[in-house]
């Protein structure tokens, strides 16, 4: 008891985080039947050494935590080698069919008017209607990401019963301690057209900022607690560096950058690609007319130029519901293709 | 006079403000352009060298390779612009506020945002305009804090987020006590168009059209003010310029 007296808020904060961790990762350890739950239990024990990774490299932060965030690496590194070698036992065909069902942990980052909600609304939409459970997030405070998926601007957020108080997180709030991160999101989360489930920061545009603050560190806690194998996580970031500057996208395992025609949007790009780090990359170059790839940015999916997106962008209509048969949509069905390890149409 | 140019990202922010500090500029006002986007690309439109644009030193990064931290003594916003401005054609003096390069390099996001506070609140602008061109989205707005002898440029092109976001930073801008708040109805196609912004947004409204010169000049990455100055959208704008210091 005399050490627990010791600790700072943030380090008590550092330590709940590590705790609720463990849990997520039980859960899936305890689903032994499914050879999905141990591939996602490997990522998820990944993506937590990771995220706690850059704890770690600041040698100044949490420095009563330091043990315990020793201990914590050594479990996560335990949790992965037992899913590993849980994986290498499943047999290869039964594998292999688990692989191309797991969910996808994707972040979509690009300059202001790239294209970043229309590609990750199509995308999640289109995820939605091959069956498959999608939980998409705007992590930008302007809204855009529900109106896209096809929902009222109505921005839902996180209702105060989702959130908790604890002095040591970011703006002082938390998801609640009585939900998991997906429970959360089956709770609490809007749903769009196709079933897509649809959470945002809750409203900005008066002076008074704390909704979008009171939900940011809940909603960027759950993106990265999602260890559902089945879920399909979509995050729209902010336009620009800042958020994924702030790590935001900790929790993906592929991100996608947006790129449009301008140049200054190819500079944009460029100066993302070191903020990609450690994930797979996939490049999509939007508004694509018949120019050539931007110089040391060449495209995986290019979405041509499309009047019909753009009308639909116009009236503030999703793109999927408004012009299916367009071409931009078709672009974007490839990229779900990809995703999903399926053929990619032509 | 000082006037903040805020919106959507990719509504046409920077190619507006660029547009319009050289036709402040040409009409013979003395110019200061802030590029308060943490992805700094002002230059561009301003007509300063694609290179320049990707090596130029924004203000923070600037100090925090010189060792400096926010302990320090502040130094004063005219000091930085001599030191880290750089001149930009017809006269104009640019400054970035700051660039985020790499995840968690530093605390640069609300660095670069005092920055912006700091600039668009002191810098002198009795005989000069003072043009702050403003990161994506509201947030920025509420740092430079803009009040009642400033003028809110709110810029959106025709989707319906870009409006409904330039509609939330004119109503944020009236709580700001701003009373010039003037709507830029950017790459308008018609008529119809352009009252369904200003209808929107519910302040005085100004119509730059569609123009093709303007975005081939974009993927060049080049001032559309170089490209074609004669062009309809460019045109508009130095009608803006007149406006806004009328």
């Amino acid at each position: 008891m005399g050490d627990e007296q010791e600790l700072t808020a943030r380090e008590k904060w550092a330590i709940q985080c590590m705790d609720r961790q463990l849990v997520v990762l039980d859960d899936l350890a305890g689903r032994a039947a499914d050879p999905r739950a141990w591939l996602a239990l490997e990522r998820q024990a990944n993506s937590f050494a990771r995220h706690l990774g850059t704890w770690l490299a600041h040698e100044r932060i949490f420095p009563a935590a330091r043990p315990r965030m020793a201990q914590h690496q050594a479990d996560l590194a335990a949790y992965a080698a037992r899913a590993q070698r849980e994986v290498a036992a499943v047999d290869p065909d039964e594998l292999e069919a688990a692989r191309r069902s797991l969910g996808i942990r994707l972040a979509v980052i690009g300059k202001g008017g790239a294209g970043k909600t229309v590609t990750s609304s199509t995308l999640a939409r289109l995820l939605a209607r091959q069956g498959r459970k999608v939980f998409a997030c705007d992590l930008d405070v302007n809204p855009g990401l529900a109106i896209s998926l096809g929902l009222p601007p109505t921005e839902a957020g996180l209702p105060d019963e989702a959130l908790e108080e604890h002095a040591g997180s970011l703006y002082g709030w938390q998801l609640s301690g009585a939900f998991t991160p997906i429970q959360a999101v089956e709770r609490f989360a809007a749903v769009a057209p196709d079933g897509v489930r649809f959470l945002g920061m809750g409203k900005i545009g008066t002076i008074d900022k704390m909704a979008a603050k009171k939900s940011v560190a809940a909603l960027v806690h759950m993106l990265l607690g999602i260890g559902e194998p089945d879920w399909d996580v979509i995050a729209d970031l902010e336009a620009g560096p800042t958020t994924p500057f702030e790590r935001y996208h900790a929790f993906s395992e592929d991100v996608v950058v947006v790129v449009g025609p301008a140049w200054r949007s190819a500079m944009t790009a460029r100066r993302l690609l070191p903020m990609v780090e450690d994930r797979r990359l996939t490049l999509v170059s939007n508004r694509f007319r018949d120019e050539p790839d931007h110089p040391g940015l060449a495209a995986t999916i290019r979405i041509p130029f499309d009047p019909d997106l753009a009308e639909a962008e116009r009236q503030g209509l999703s793109p999927i519901d408004a012009c299916p048969d367009s071409p931009a949509v078709a672009a974007i069905s490839r990229l779900a293709a990809l995703f999903t390890n399926q053929e990619v149409p032509v | 006079m000082k006037i903040a140019v805020c919106g959507k990202g990719g509504s046409g922010k920077s190619t507006i403000s660029g547009a319009l500090a050289r036709h402040l500029a040409r009409q013979g006002h003395k110019v200061v352009a802030l590029d308060c986007d943490p992805n700094p690309n002002l230059g561009i439109s301003l007509g300063v060298p694609r290179e320049s644009v990707e090596d130029m030193k924004p203000i923070l990064n600037a100090l925090l390779d010189a060792g400096h931290t926010h302990k320090d003594p502040k130094i004063e916003a005219e000091v930085l612009l001599g030191r880290y401005g750089i001149d930009a054609p017809e006269g104009i003096r640019l400054v970035a506020t700051g660039k985020i390069e790499r995840p968690s390099s530093a605390c640069l996001c609300c660095g670069s945002h005092n920055t912006t506070r700091q600039f668009f609140g002191e810098l002198p602008a009795d005989d000069r305009v003072v043009l702050a061109d403003l990161e994506a989205g509201l947030n920025d707005l509420i740092w430079a804090k803009p009040g009642p002898d400033d003028v809110v440029l709110a810029v959106t092109e025709g989707s319906a987020k870009s409006v409904e976001i330039a509609r939330r930073a004119c109503r944020l801008a009236e709580e700001l006590g701003v009373t010039r708040i003037i709507g830029i109805a950017n790459r308008t196609v018609s008529d119809v168009d352009a009252k369904r912004v200003a209808e929107e947004l519910g302040v005085e409204t100004f119509v730059v059209p569609e123009d093709r010169a303007v975005e081939d000049a974009d993927h060049l990455g080049v001032a559309a003010m170089d490209a074609d100055p004669s062009s309809p959208a460019m045109v508009a704008v130095g009608e803006l310029a007149k406006l806004v210091t009328r």
